[in-house]
């Protein structure tokens, strides 16, 4: 794992956007991430649709390796945590929980994350919320804008189609940065992109391999 | 004197009505009679409006007539044709046929617009001859107990075979008659084609199996006339589209000449400015004429074949949607505008018009420029010679295959060597090996190789017995939904804010329209009012509206084509010449002649153009603009390799346009080294970006091995928690299973179909065998200016671009300096 990262002033705070995905805010020592979609390879498995099963393994696997890398004493997950249901794949994520016993799973609920929050609980979550505010910054799946307030969310799994010559266009996925939002790109390998243009004043970080490409907007 | 065949009591009766209808067999059509009574399978090979059903089809019934003992009751005939439209009118003739005959025989259609109350009775009791599209056929497959469907079959007709050959219908067709013919060996099977380049091999793929087969071919050949519609005057700089819409001028006495005509254009946006077109140049067409396309919304597009074949319309502007179909007996003109792209689809579009057998099919030729008039020529040496296309058959389409495995494991399973061996007796799977068919069988038990063992896969399960059958209801349901190869774009529902329905069109194009912004559909300006769940609402508006360029709307010039097209162009260097589109040309010949070259069929043209611009290097292969945009590339690719350069590109089905700012140096030695077949395929890899492309090429395979489940508006909802794009699984499918046959298989289709691999390299070959001239120019030639239009045509605006042209146009003209390498 190659980390990158990427360091913004938003509210008032220093944050971390890395190409892993993850956002990492240091004076909390809190990651933050969006849409995992855990459970979709297994839900389309279960439909008859052959998706490779190793795919939520790996993306939780690289989660684990993040919370071991910044020592992250919470993990809040800003939605879409399971993509249906209660499956296989969501028996890794209590896995997950359980070697991190000294890390709280903070999760604001998204639009695909119909479980009872027993279940949730059970699977390691330790608190579920619909909007979580810490600070001035506030935590929620579906982007809001509000008049004063500065929100990190996600549901977009937004990114970006870039050209690259000779005649190739990469699509990548970013963080869509304006003064008072921050939209979150999917964690999960599993999902689309929505490349549509953003309305200014944003800047667009998106991120591969080996780092980071800013495409601001004014 | 009388063979024996024809005095046996089922020809005689046979023979006896066509005669009390004033009709006397051809005959072909006896010898596909006498063929099939002594046991045949086989194809008849002959042109439209011959009464090619009655070849097979009263085939089967004088067998029946001289041998009723062996017929048994339930279904004799099973007509398979690749068009809807085309059953219902085939089931009534046949019908009719069987009452005057006198016999009891029922004959139906079931396909999707069949009555569930009469698809129930088929259920229990199949017609004698039951007319289906491969889809259909496949499932009557997945349906229980099919077996007591097909138990009294005789013989399977695959009517218009030549259309089903090249596609993955085609390859439903070929599973489907294997499976059949497993379980009843003594089957015949016909096959009935238009000419085409590889009959042989066309007969060799419908029935592959051991035994005795026929091809017979008619000795009629419909007369064909194609009449070249001359601009006013010739333009020097030729540019698509412009003088085509001068020439709806003269299109008009065509269509008023004339009971019913039908215009055929190459691409959707052509069809609708054509339409508008003709509107505005004669307003008494309003009512009487209609547009027809397969954006347009089905009813439709029903009426106006209806219309059209009562003879209530006076023209029909068309796309390919109307290439095939029931004939439209008032059709009396055909004018195709643009070029025909190939010799077959030229020749089938001109036999829309003249239907009976000795009647002449007359086509209008139009060019959208004054070069394609060679194309005119081209094509009527073409047909003089009746050098038509192959099709070439798909072979591993292992999409279609594993479709057609969860297809026979629904309708009540199957066992897995039996399968194994139908399979591997179609011409599409007759190379499948070991690996691959294990492969396939694993993709539908376990979900593939990768990952197997993980037991939460429930597609295709393994019973005790060693059956592998669909348990699950909802897998079964999911799946006959998704019966089928035509894969359509994500489409959205145009309706008016006031209700009423105008069309479909691609979501790709509405997505980047704003509210307000105005387009072009079924011939009427509309406005974008908002989209709400897959339904654009829109009002009517009036001026100027975007038309939409539909996606793969593009056909390519057929090699075939091509190769006259060369040749034509060759001998409009040599005044004198008879031909009059190579006559009426002439100026614009004799300035590429001037200024630059005419190339003889043993030479290739190579141009460097320096304008104020920059530098333009132009290449006419003449391999149509499939071939030219991987011949663009790598030539590119190419030449940035002995340099650094970056260019845009621009191609026509002509030749292909390199546009740098900075100078291009390129030495007559470099340029025999760029234009070189040694590491072709290497380059071209190099050269283009064959991952966007196979995921591209994915999207269907997607759909069609059941991976992505179709978008279809109203049904979505039930499978939302369902729904990816193909490019997500492609993407994850790189990451995590890269030897997934069905990826591979991606990779082979832009091989095959994208590259044109062999063409591209039997061009290269023919490039290397030719002299190579190279010649420097100051100012846009005959030859060159309509692909630098083209290419301006994708960055402006049309008025723009109207002016813009203008200015090149003057520009050019003005006397050269003349500059030869």
């Amino acid at each position: 794992m190659n980390i990158s990262e990427q360091i913004i002033t938003f509210a008032g705070e220093s944050l971390t956007l890395t190409n892993q995905g993850v956002l990492f805010w240091e004076k909390q020592q809190a990651l933050v991430l969006s849409d995992l979609h855990l459970g979709k390879a297994a839900h389309f498995r279960q439909n008859g649709i052959a998706i490779p099963s190793r795919l939520a393994a790996d993306d939780l696997e690289k989660l684990g390796r993040l919370i071991g890398h910044y020592q992250a004493r919470t993990v809040i997950i800003t939605g879409d945590l399971l993509h249906a249901g209660s499956n296989k794949e969501t028996d890794l994520l209590a896995a997950l929980t359980n070697r991190h016993p000294g890390t709280g799973f903070v999760l604001i609920r998204g639009n695909h994350d119909r479980l009872p929050a027993a279940q949730l609980h059970s699977l390691g979550i330790s608190a579920i919320y619909r909007q979580l505010k810490i600070n001035d910054i506030a935590f929620t799946h579906l982007p809001a804008i509000e008049p004063d307030g500065f929100t990190i969310c996600g549901h977009l799994h937004p990114g970006v189609a870039v050209q690259v010559p000779p005649y190739r266009t990469l699509r990548l996925p970013c963080y869509v940065v304006t003064p008072r939002q921050i939209i979150l790109p999917a964690f999960s390998r599993f999902t689309g992109l929505d490349t549509r243009p953003v309305i200014p004043p944003a800047t667009r970080y998106a991120f591969y391999e080996d780092g980071f490409i800013a495409i601001p907007e004014t | 004197m009388k063979n024996q065949f024809q005095q046996t009591q089922g020809y005689t009766i046979i023979a006896r009505w066509m005669q009390d209808k004033g009709m006397a067999p051809f005959r072909f059509q006896e010898n596909t009679w006498q063929k099939y009574s002594r046991g045949y399978s086989g194809i008849v090979v002959a042109p439209t409006g011959f009464g090619k059903t009655f070849s097979v089809f009263l085939a089967v019934v004088i067998d029946f007539l001289n041998r009723p003992e062996q017929f048994a009751e339930g279904l004799k005939l099973l007509w398979i044709t690749p068009l809807r439209s085309l059953a219902q009118d085939l089931a009534r003739a046949m019908q009719e046929a069987i009452n005057e005959i006198g016999l009891d025989w029922t004959v139906e259609v079931r396909n999707g617009d069949t009555d569930p109350l009469i698809r129930r009775r088929q259920q229990r009791q199949m017609p004698d001859i039951l007319l289906v599209t491969p889809e259909t056929l496949h499932l009557l497959l997945a349906q229980k107990g099919r077996d007591r469907f097909f138990r009294s079959l005789q013989c399977i007709a695959a009517d218009e075979w030549h259309e089903l050959l090249g596609s993955k219908r085609g390859v439903m067709t070929e599973l489907a008659i294997s499976y059949l013919k497993s379980q009843y060996a003594g089957l015949r099977i016909w096959g009935i084609t238009a000419t085409i380049g590889n009959l042989e091999e066309a007969l060799q793929v419908l029935v592959p199996y051991p035994g005795r087969k026929a091809r017979v071919t008619a000795q009629e050949k419909k007369k064909l006339e194609i009449i070249s519609v001359f601009p006013p005057e010739v333009e020097i700089l030729p540019w698509a589209g412009h003088s085509g819409s001068r020439l709806v001028e003269q299109a008009v006495p065509l269509i008023l000449n004339s009971r019913s005509t039908i215009v055929f254009t190459n691409t959707r946006s052509q069809s609708e400015l054509w339409y508008q077109l003709l509107l505005e140049a004669w307003p008494d067409f309003s009512g009487q004429i209609a547009l027809h396309h397969s954006s347009i919304d089905s009813h439709i597009r029903y009426w106006i074949e209806d219309s059209l074949s009562k003879g209530r319309l006076k023209a029909v502007v068309a796309t390919s949607s109307l290439d095939l179909g029931v004939d439209f007996k008032p059709v009396d003109t055909v004018i195709q505008v643009g070029s025909g792209k190939s010799v077959a689809r030229f020749m089938q579009r001109a036999g829309r018009s003249g239907h009976t057998p000795h009647e002449i099919s007359r086509i209008y030729f139009v060019p959208t420029h004054s070069l394609e008039l060679i194309e005119a020529a081209a094509l009527k040496e073409a047909v003089k010679t009746r050098t038509v296309e192959d099709r070439t058959p798909v072979v591993m389409a292992f999409d279609v295959l594993v479709q057609f495995m969860v297809t026979i494991a629904l309708g009540g399973g199957f066992r897995e060597d039996a399968l194994h061996n139908t399979v591997r007796n179609t011409h599409a799977f007759s190379f499948i090996t070991q690996e691959e068919w294990q492969w396939c069988v694993a993709f539908i038990t376990t979900g593939g190789t990768i990952g197997a063992g993980y037991e939460d896969f429930h597609k295709v399960a393994v019973q005790p017995d060693g059956l592998l059958k669909v348990e699950k209801r909802r897998i079964g349901m999911l799946h006959r939904m998704n019966i089928g190869v035509i894969v359509s774009d994500a489409m959205m529902r145009v309706k008016f804010t006031s209700g009423g329905y105008v069309g479909m069109v691609e979501e790709y194009f509405l997505s980047r329209l704003r509210a307000g912004e105005k387009f072009m559909l079924a011939g009427r300006v509309l406005e974008l009012v908002r989209i709400k769940e897959m339904t654009a609402y829109v009002r009517l508006s009036s001026g100027k509206g975007i038309t939409p360029s539909w996606l793969g709307g593009r056909l390519s010039l057929s090699s075939n084509l091509s190769h006259f097209l060369r040749q034509k162009l060759a001998q409009a260097a040599n005044p004198g010449n008879r031909e009059p589109e190579l006559r009426f040309l002439h100026p614009l010949i004799a300035r590429q002649q001037e200024y630059s070259h005419i190339p003889a069929e043993d030479e290739f043209l190579v141009e460097m153009i320096h304008t104020r611009e920059g530098y333009h290097l132009f290449m006419y292969p003449f391999e149509g603009r499939l071939v030219h945009e991987v011949m663009a590339a790598l030539i590119a690719f190419r030449i940035s390799r002995l340099y650094p350069i970056s260019f845009s590109m621009a191609m026509n089905d002509y030749g292909f346009e390199l546009f740098s700012d900075s100078e291009i140096r390129l030495t007559e030695d470099q340029l025999h080294q760029v234009l070189s077949r040694d590491g072709l395929m290497q380059d071209v890899v190099s050269s283009i970006n064959a991952t966007e492309m196979a995921r591209h090429k994915f999207r269907d395979i997607a759909v069609i091995s059941g991976m992505v489940i179709q978008n279809t508006y109203g049904r979505q909802k039930n499978n939302k928690s369902l729904q990816s794009s193909a490019g997500i699984i492609f993407k994850v499918l790189e990451a995590y299973d890269p030897s997934n046959l069905l990826l591979k298989q991606a990779y082979t289709e832009v091989f095959n179909q994208q590259l044109e691999e062999q063409r591209l390299v039997a061009a290269f070959l023919r490039i290397s065998k030719s002299r190579i001239i190279y010649r420097q120019a100051t100012r846009f030639t005959p030859l060159s200016f309509p692909i630098k239009v083209d290419s301006l045509r994708q960055s402006l605006s049309s008025e723009a671009l109207a002016q813009r042209i203008q200015k090149l146009q003057n520009s050019s003209l003005k006397p050269g300096r003349k500059t030869k390498s």
